[in-house]
């Protein structure tokens, strides 16, 4: 496990389950797996993670605000995603893409965004898929599980946790806005991990 | 179009042609552009930034 000083203590991030993986694994995410435990479930490194987070920040923050979207079609993932976007400034497309959202200029919901955050490759294939066709960079949460086709930066954590989300997405919108520089190093961030935390 | 006008993939090598590509400043340091072809995307082929060594994706 990579030794540095990270965003949050490490305990803040095991009591989350940030590192918790799933019992399977693809080759592509083998890079951020730092065990296997004894229960079958593969483990991330947190270093790994923390120090993808900042490069997703400082990679963000080099883009339009507005032009940023968060995309979660997973449950748990709605409310954080949601409000990531609302904290950077960008637009936010949560439950079921509207397929031609990012293709179809004749829809009225058609947007231009330019960069995707997809919260599951999984579940948001959707948003991969046109992002693809479209030529704009994604940024996704991935687990253990997840093959990182159309992908362009992973951050890897666990994807499934209402808790998970919500601090990765609480640390990814901190971080953003810092590197905005919305939000001095010494200025404490005003939302909390639970008002990213979806309800049960 | 010159070689300098040229978009290549920072995988592959490849000349770029056509609207599916993806072209982005480095994740790490933004000084270099990385442009990704199409294949290299779908493969998850891992790209290196020349100037700070990053590597993705």
């Amino acid at each position: 496990m990579v030794e540095e000083d990270t965003l949050i203590p490490v305990e803040d991030y095991l009591k989350a389950g940030v590192h918790i993986g799933t019992q399977h694994k693809t080759n592509d995410m083998e890079d951020f797996i730092y065990k296997v435990r004894d229960d079958g479930l593969y483990i991330f490194d947190i270093g790994k993670t923390d120090q993808r987070i900042r490069t997703a920040a400082r990679f963000l923050s080099r883009f339009d605000p507005s032009k940023i979207l968060a995309v979660s079609a997973r449950e748990y993932g709605k409310r954080p995603a949601e409000l990531f976007a609302k904290i950077v400034g960008g637009k936010s497309s949560v439950g079921r893409m509207i397929p031609g959202m990012l293709t179809n200029p004749n829809l009225d919901h058609y947007i231009e965004p330019e960069i995707v955050v997809a919260t599951d490759p999984i579940g948001d294939q959707q948003a991969l898929k046109e992002a693809n066709t479209s030529g704009i960079p994604v940024i996704a949460l991935c687990d253990t599980n997840n093959m990182i086709s159309n992908v362009d930066l992973v951050i890897p954590a666990n994807n499934k946790g209402r808790k998970a989300l919500s601090m990765v997405y609480w640390l990814l919108s901190r971080e953003t806005v810092k590197e905005q520089e919305r939000l001095a190093d010494d200025e404490k961030f005003k939302y909390e991990v639970e008002d990213f935390e979806a309800e049960i | 179009m010159s070689d300098e006008d040229e978009i290549r993939c920072v995988s592959c090598g490849i000349t770029i042609t056509g609207p599916a590509f993806t072209s982005f400043p480095c994740p790490e340091c933004g000084e270099v552009t990385i442009a990704r072809c199409k294949n290299c995307r779908k493969q998850s082929n891992h790209y290196k930034c020349s100037e700070c060594g990053f590597i993705g994706p």
